[in-house]
């Protein structure tokens, strides 16, 4: 039934629609159907080239047990793919999803903390899986992002989530992507005065004393890291969460647009040793060498921004055409929730000015995956890894394409979220006055 | 959906644009040969030609002479369109766009300034026209400019000659809440949707009054010359004229129930609105809306960022689309606005409208909200040489604004703008966006 709503749906027929409405469409739970799936026939396009033509894959218990053109269904419920493609579920970088709803709603949207220093502040613990914007995000093919808190100089913890779950538990990649910080003095774009039209992410906080704050606070941190790696058993729940920091087992997610805010961010890094992901990146094009010889990652900030007075009118959309013929790795990002989905209008751009088509896909699927040290369970549609994938008409960049089916967590996921419950509802009210 | 002006950086050095107005106001003779030709409303030409001459379009088809000397473009494998028309923006403004004081004064207009960056942004993205609407911090607010994205012209040679003449009024938060941090005796009504609807029903019924003032005044001096004449209240002006249909209502708009009170006004004292903005929930009330005959100008997905805002879908333009209205798709963004090309093809995505329905929502129905459906929107002879060219089909994802042409003049040129790849000095891209 579900299948058969999805199908008809990208048919667009009215009446089954109607007939749907009331049933399939509220019948199934936001957390999608589980079981044993087989998906027949569609040509597979991973990032970095491979198109597997006519190739079944299938699910099972939450992953991709097996790819192949003679692989066979079994027992598993079969998905049509012919003539259409599967693609890795695509994922925004940087969003506050789940912790958001509706902007103009303090309560509703509860993405920081008081104060300047909350590496211990956990974003996953604080995600609503009923929130409305998980729903049309995953609708359209965007199957994990990375949340993050925002505020104060150390923000907190960021966590890689699907966009679908039953709780934020089963909803995790992983739970500490990364901590979030904004460097003392950072916040515009160097030398450009101003906040490169408001591009820039965290931002400073209202401490006169924060420079120097920050370097104490560093500093305590490492003492108390090298006490406990001694055999110090007192814990200190603040310091205790900077420690994976600095055994590098999570990033540091720098938030950096000018040019000299990523310099200081990666030469930060290097003074205590840490990961480093730059975030925001609007200079990143300015040092992309440096960026490319010390390995360090951008999360772009969204492109659908204006760009400067004083910079090509194409700055923004161009960059990541640069960067990755540089050898950056990177990945876009709307920073927000309610239209995670545009990251892949985001890729169309960047690739319509000088973005390779390969660059685009990675940008969307594997590297924010590596970027985070997800990419043994997404990324990719590979056996092994969580079934997160789409199934779509066409290119996903090309707003012509029509996305048929989302698994996620090897879940088949119900065309239920907000937009299309509304749209359903109302493509059904009969039309009594003729205009 | 602004209340407040942004503030514009004034006098920045823009050693990034070329500026294309150099020469005059001129109208052009210009050719694209060998290109898809999306006419909008005589369907798409393979390998076509699209001639102006003096400004205006002459022939559009497969079989086009192009006469000696006439500037020829080579489109082969270019996608070339109407420009693109945003029928919502507040780019290029001058100092401010919102009359709050008060909650009606449509006496008031905005006013252009021509150097606004913006302009020349948008010309990359395309748009060749667009309407400058007041803000809507007021449930009757000023009135708007529509403008032809002359760059490097005087503002007063921007304006685009026969547009309608149109005011803003605006419904729901922007309007209760203007006021909301002023205290309490410092408020103005309204503050809620109630208050709103009264707004209108008062000066509506004043309004009358005052056209029956001098419709007996008029009548009454033909036989006695000494008559007193009514007092002339500029105000009340401006509201006979939406009354006799000569200033067009656009009105900014969220949920169905103010979209549907604002139809029942207007019924009600006979007035018109001609378009409704943003219209977030228009896919409620299309019936109604249809049937008033009003036209609806939304967003392409925005939604959620604030509570009228929630129930915004991206179907909505599809929704509103089947039932007859004309729906176009605007920026009310000076960041959209470069890519509002790709707004409308949000609707094929969400929805399944078809690609030509998706692409009339930035060309031939703003033109018709705008008034200026006779001259511009659609690619066939007779209509004013506004014409984007594109590397790509507008909806692909390599799709960019290589020409904007305006009156047969280039008023954008991809490969004589300042790019990127040229700053960086970087031409190993191998992308459409790359050497070139």
């Amino acid at each position: 039934m579900n299948g058969c709503m999805k199908r008809t749906f990208v048919a667009g027929s009215a009446a089954v629609l109607l007939a749907l409405s009331a049933s399939s469409a509220f019948a199934q739970a936001s957390a999608g159907e589980e079981g044993t799936f087989f998906i027949k026939g569609g040509t597979i396009v991973n990032p970095g080239g491979q198109r597997l033509a006519n190739t079944n894959i299938l699910i099972r218990n939450n992953r991709i047990v097996d790819i192949g053109p003679s692989v066979v269904a079994g027992e598993a419920k079969v998905i049509d793919a012919t003539g259409k493609f599967v693609y890795p579920g695509m994922i925004d970088a940087n969003t506050g999803l789940g912790l958001a709803e509706i902007g103009s709603v303090q309560t509703m949207s509860l993405r920081s903390e008081l104060g300047d220093f909350n590496p211990h502040i956990r974003a996953l613990v604080g995600i609503n899986v009923e929130s409305e914007l998980l729903g049309v995000t995953r609708m359209s093919g965007v199957t994990s992002v990375v949340t993050s808190p925002a505020g104060g100089a150390i923000s907190g913890q960021a966590a890689m989530i699907n966009t679908a779950g039953w709780n934020w538990e089963d909803l995790s990649v992983m739970k500490d992507a990364g901590m979030v910080m904004t460097l003392p003095g950072s916040g515009g774009r160097g030398g450009r005065g101003g906040g490169g039209g408001g591009r820039g992410r965290g931002g400073a906080t209202a401490n006169p004393n924060l420079a120097a704050d920050f370097q104490r606070f560093m500093e305590e941190s490492k003492a108390y890291d090298d006490a406990r790696t001694a055999g110090a058993t007192k814990l200190d729940l603040i310091y205790e969460a900077m420690r994976p920091l600095f055994h590098r087992e999570i990033p540091a997610i720098i938030n950096a647009n000018g040019e000299q805010d990523i310099r200081a961010a990666i030469a930060f890094g290097e003074k205590w040793n840490l990961r480093v992901v730059v975030q925001g990146g609007a200079d990143s094009w300015k040092v992309r060498q440096l960026l490319a010889d010390k390995k360090v990652p951008v999360i772009l900030s969204s492109i659908e921004a204006a760009p400067g007075d004083s910079v090509p009118y194409d700055e923004i959309y161009a960059q990541p055409g640069l960067l990755y013929d540089a050898g950056v790795k990177f990945a876009f990002s709307t920073g927000q929730g309610s239209n995670s989905r545009h990251v892949a209008f985001h890729a169309a751009l960047a690739e319509a000015y000088g973005l390779k088509a390969e660059g685009a896909l990675k940008a969307l699927t594997i590297w924010p995956a590596e970027i985070f040290g997800a990419d043994k369970d997404i990324g990719t549609v590979e056996k092994g890894k969580l079934a997160n994938l789409f199934i779509t008409t066409g290119d996903p960049l090309d707003l012509r394409t029509q996305v048929s089916y989302v698994f996620i967590k090897g879940r088949d996921m119900p065309f239920d979220d907000r937009q299309t419950r509304l749209y359903l509802k109302y493509k059904g009210r009969p039309v009594t006055i003729k205009p | 959906m602004r209340i407040h002006t942004a503030a514009k950086s004034a006098g920045a050095v823009l050693l990034a644009m070329a500026i294309a107005g150099t020469g005059s106001l001129q109208a052009q003779d210009l050719a694209i040969r060998n290109a898809t030709i999306l006419t909008i409303t005589r369907g798409d030409i393979q390998n076509g030609t699209i001639l102006v001459q003096k400004g205006k379009i002459t022939a559009v088809g497969a079989n086009v002479t192009i006469p000696a000397g006439v500037k020829t473009i080579d489109g082969t494998g270019k996608f070339v369109m109407p420009g693109v028309i945003d029928a919502h923006s507040h780019a290029a403004l001058e100092n401010g766009i919102n009359e709050g004081s008060e909650s009606v004064t449509p006496e008031v207009q905005v006013q252009l300034r021509n150097d606004d960056p913006v302009i020349y942004r948008a010309l990359a993205g395309g748009v060749t026209a667009a309407l400058l609407l007041h803000g809507s911090a007021n449930s009757i607010g000023g009135q708007a400019r529509v403008i032809k994205m002359r760059w490097g012209m005087p503002a007063d040679s921007m304006y685009f000659k026969g547009a309608y003449r149109i005011v803003k009024f605006a419904l729901g938060e922007n309007v209760t809440q203007a006021s909301g941090t002023l205290p309490a005796d410092q408020k103005r009504f309204p503050e809620s949707r109630m208050g709103v609807e009264f707004v209108y029903r008062y000066w509506f019924q004043k309004a009358k009054e005052y056209d029956q003032e001098w419709i007996d005044y008029r009548a009454a001096v033909k036989t006695n010359p000494n008559v007193i004449m009514p007092r002339r209240d500029l105000r009340l002006e401006a509201l006979c004229d939406m009354l006799h249909g000569d200033l067009k209502i656009h009105t900014h708009s969220y949920r169905a129930d103010e979209i549907l009170m604002l139809i029942r006004v207007a019924d009600e004292n006979g007035f018109k609105i001609n378009t409704f903005q943003h219209v977030l929930e228009g896919y409620k009330v299309a019936n109604e809306i249809a049937a008033h005959g009003a036209m609806a100008s939304t967003f392409a997905d925005m939604w959620a960022y604030k509570v009228e805002a929630y129930d915004a879908s991206s179907y909505n333009m599809a929704l509103m689309s089947e039932r007859g209205i004309v729906v176009s798709v605007n920026s009310d963004s000076d960041e959209r606005i470069r890519r509002l090309y790709q707004e409308a093809g949000v609707g094929v995505r969400y929805g399944n409208m078809p690609v030509n329905e998706a692409l009339k929502m930035v060309t031939l129905n703003p033109a018709k909200q705008l008034g200026v459906d006779k001259m511009v929107g659609s690619l066939e002879p007779g209509k004013d040489g506004d014409i984007a060219v594109f590397s790509a089909h507008p909806f692909s994802p390599d799709a960019m604004v290589e020409y904007t042409i305006i009156d047969g003049k280039v008023y954008f040129d991809r490969f004589q703008a300042q790019t990127l790849r040229k700053v960086a000095g970087d031409s190993k891209g191998t992308g459409p966006g790359g050497a070139r």
